[in-house]
């Protein structure tokens, strides 16, 4: 009340509106919090932030997870039908109540879809088999799967290639097995289309040069399911044989051929740090939310970043001002550390299962640089340059070399090798913004991690232009 | 390979005469690469003559090719490749373009490109001015009637490519440069090709400059290659004149080439660049692949060109 009270008295001056303000903010979680504390066994006040979480639920139709989800898309030649077998996908599984059936126009003029401001051209369809559950991506070109796979809109765990029989391969169809394995999808299913518009004959041979073009570009030729069947029968619900039919057994196919994703919730568990606070007689809390896992109380935690790593204790789980007995990926949670001070967390470290991911200072990457309409730059990015890199809740600064090209121009997605300056928690398929001061320029993921950077590496990544040229000269 | 094939086959085809004839149609489809419909058509008519076969699909090709380039002729292209070619005081650049980017890396695009490209080169004689920068600049229908290297107009191979990659195809625009003896010309692309030394490169921008040396230093073309890569990065509206033109006031808005921060090094400007390595710039052309045309740069040369090449 006494705040309020001088609130209000501060009010009348124009100047120190700023300080008025900030004093509500402070004002209201104590309240809170003092509630809060009758309920909980010690009081944590960045656990009463979550009291957003409590909004009133929407009226939309309630996801069922009863199936495991997996992520799939379809690539292939512009006139081979791609669209059609997906809009037959959605027809015949609508007619057993399992999608929505979508037309042709509604797949193939995706309308431009923006993931962390970035333009793609995509259509995400989704439907469900009576195993699985389905996110089926349909992109028009190259560059759109990239920006995909950057993005992660929807990561893709396999792939249909389309292919028609009344054409076979296509010289192009080397490039879009070469992007399937860029993007690291490993398995495929074919379905040769059309085939009401070739004879049996024709449709073997083609089977057979799919198969060995699958082999020759790695993927397992010879044992890979080949459907047969003609999508636009699907679609228009005729020749059930060719048809439907056929659809139904590519289903099956993508069923059993494509491995369900490891979910999140079974994966050693990791939360970022989002903050860290003392609760005076309790100890150390840090709250974030839990990315993967499960984490029990009495867990063994590891926290790792900035240069540290150690090993401690959780000594109790809270959400929502409750008790919780384990916290499950996607859980906004606060965790009481045993044994360890305040200023030993720091925000953007993390806290996950002892040993089950590394700090690194060294990685390649696919990045894509936003054009001056999506926030970018109007230049091109060239080696050496020097950049702020956000991932999960730390930033840190990079150091970006090009391999095999000799700048990138905004809107173009290539390879970077990011080194940075102080190892931090980074893995295969973490996704990252790059900076420069204020500008985003770039977002990717991580695609390898390479070895880690030696003591003179790191020296070198403070000098100056002239410096490395010299190391570099001296070098040869 | 031929036995894992011919073992298929064998489970695949009843009969012996059969099989003959699924392995000789797969044997051509190979060989030539035209769909497997086109491929048993041509056994059918020439009786399973392999060679006979052969001849009927190239004679058919043409015809072929032509039907499909109308068939898909009036869907967008909006991908592709500029191919960018240097012969002694001549660069030439070529814009060609394609509908998904998957067509415009595949081997079959690209040497559509890089022939589209060496025509060009034997255009150079309607430019025999040896004293200024000469250019010339082709638009697409003009490129179709241009002869290839087999006599045959280009807008032939491209048919003959169209029926290939079963795409629309378009042969955008070209530019030809020629140069007097006293000044040099030099080309970049981006992305820059895995072999330098290819005859034509190919990308999906390039730039061509054209400059003098006062001194030439072991650097100089280096220099001069490195400014290509700032035309093609930052895009200038103008090379400028120390003096006449001045800096913007916001050095990330400056279109004048001179005053602009060199692209590798942001610490020094284009000008003093050019001064500190005695190089002139004297004019430079970009394509970007799939940009607006605006319609000067579809004119004739320019009227500043004859005074800057002085």
């Amino acid at each position: 009340m006494a705040t309020l009270a001088t609130t209000r008295l501060l009010c009348f001056s124009a100047v120190p509106r700023q300080v008025t303000r900030r004093l509500i903010c402070i004002s209201a979680p104590h309240k809170i919090l003092n509630k809060a504390s009758r309920l909980t066994k010690y009081r944590a006040p960045a656990i009463t932030l979550n009291y957003r979480y409590y909004a009133a639920p929407s009226e939309k139709k309630v996801f069922q997870r009863t199936k495991p989800h997996c992520n799939v898309g379809t690539i292939g030649h512009v006139d081979h039908g791609k669209t059609t077998l997906t809009a037959a996908i959605t027809k015949v599984l609508a007619d057993k109540q399992l999608a929505k059936a979508k037309g042709y126009a509604e797949i193939d003029n995706a309308p431009e879809e923006k993931a962390r401001g970035i333009t793609i051209n995509v259509a995400h369809i989704e439907y469900q088999t009576d195993v699985r559950h389905y996110g089926h991506t349909d992109c028009p070109g190259h560059a759109d799967y990239i920006k995909n796979m950057i993005t992660g809109a929807a990561q893709m765990d396999g792939g249909i290639l389309v292919v028609a029989a009344t054409d076979g391969a296509m010289p192009q169809t080397r490039e879009h097995l070469l992007l399937a394995k860029q993007i690291g999808i490993n398995h495929i299913v074919v379905f040769i289309n059309k085939v009401d518009a070739a004879d049996q004959e024709m449709i073997d041979l083609v089977e057979m040069e799919i198969r060995e073009l699958m082999s020759e570009m790695g993927f397992d030729g010879d044992n890979l399911p080949v459907i047969k069947g003609s999508a636009l029968s699907a679609l228009e619900g005729k020749n059930p044989e060719i048809g439907s039919k056929a659809i139904f057994e590519l289903l099956e196919a993508v069923d059993k051929y494509i491995p369900t994703p490891t979910r999140e919730l079974d994966k050693p568990f990791l939360l970022p740090v989002e903050n860290v606070y003392s609760i005076p007689g309790r100890g150390t809390v840090v709250t974030g939310r839990l990315e993967r896992g499960v984490v029990k109380k009495g867990n063994e935690v590891e926290f790792l970043g900035f240069n540290k790593a150690f090993k401690t204790t959780v000594t109790g789980i809270e959400m929502f001002h409750q008790i919780l007995d384990e916290a499950q990926a996607g859980d906004q949670l606060g965790a009481l550390i045993r044994g360890t001070k305040r200023d030993e967390i720091r925000r953007g470290m993390v806290m996950c299962k002892p040993g089950s991911i590394k700090a690194e200072d060294h990685v390649k990457s696919q990045v894509y640089l936003l054009t001056k309409e999506e926030g970018g730059r109007n230049k091109p990015l060239v080696p050496y340059m020097q950049m702020q890199m956000f991932s999960r809740t730390w930033d840190c600064a990079v150091q970006v070399n090009i391999p095999a090209k000799e700048m990138v121009m905004p809107g173009e997605d290539s390879a970077l090798i990011l080194k940075l300056l102080k190892p931090m928690v980074l893995e295969k398929g973490q996704r990252f913004t790059l900076r420069i001061g204020s500008m985003t320029v770039g977002t990717g993921v991580v695609t390898e991690v390479l070895a880690t950077l030696n003591e003179k590496e790191r020296e070198m990544l403070l000098d100056s232009k002239k410096k490395r040229e010299k190391a570099l000269a001296a070098a040869k | 390979m031929c036995e894992r094939l011919g073992r298929k086959s064998v489970k695949i085809c009843e009969n012996q005469e059969a099989e003959r004839c699924c392995g000789s149609c797969l044997g051509l489809r190979k060989k030539t690469g035209y769909t497997f419909a086109n491929c048993k058509k041509a056994l059918e008519m020439s009786n399973n003559d392999l060679a006979k076969a052969e001849q009927w699909l190239k004679e058919q090709a043409q015809a072929l090719g032509w039907s499909k380039a109308t068939k898909l002729e009036g869907r967008a292209t909006a991908q592709g490749l500029v191919g960018l070619a240097l012969k002694n005081n001549t660069g030439v650049m070529v814009e060609v373009n394609c509908e998904t980017d998957f067509v415009a890396r595949n081997k079959t695009f690209t040497s559509l490109v890089e022939m589209v490209a060496a025509s060009c080169f034997k255009q150079v004689h309607a430019l025999k001015d040896p004293h200024t920068i000469g250019q010339l600049t082709l638009d697409s229908s003009e490129l179709k009637s241009l002869p290839g290297p087999d006599k045959a107009p280009l807008g032939d191979h491209m048919a003959l490519a169209i029926s290939s990659v079963g795409e629309n195809l378009s042969l955008r625009r070209a530019l030809i440069v020629t140069v007097p003896k006293d000044i040099f010309i030099t080309g970049y692309t981006h992305p820059s090709p895995d072999k330098i030394s290819a005859k034509v490169m190919t990308g999906k921008y390039s730039a061509l400059v054209a400059y003098t040396t006062r001194s030439e230093g072991p650097n100089t073309h280096q220099v001069a290659r490195q400014l290509c890569q700032h035309v093609v990065g930052m895009n200038p509206s103008k090379v400028g004149v120390a003096g006449a033109d001045e800096p913007a006031e916001n050095v990330d808005d400056e279109t004048v080439m001179i005053h602009q921060d060199f692209l590798l090094d942001p610490s020094t400007t284009v000008g003093q660049l050019m001064e500190a390595s005695s190089l002139d710039v004297l004019q430079f052309w970009r394509f970007e692949c799939g940009e607006d045309l605006k319609p000067q740069e579809l004119s004739p040369a320019e009227p500043s060109l004859a005074s800057q090449a002085g």
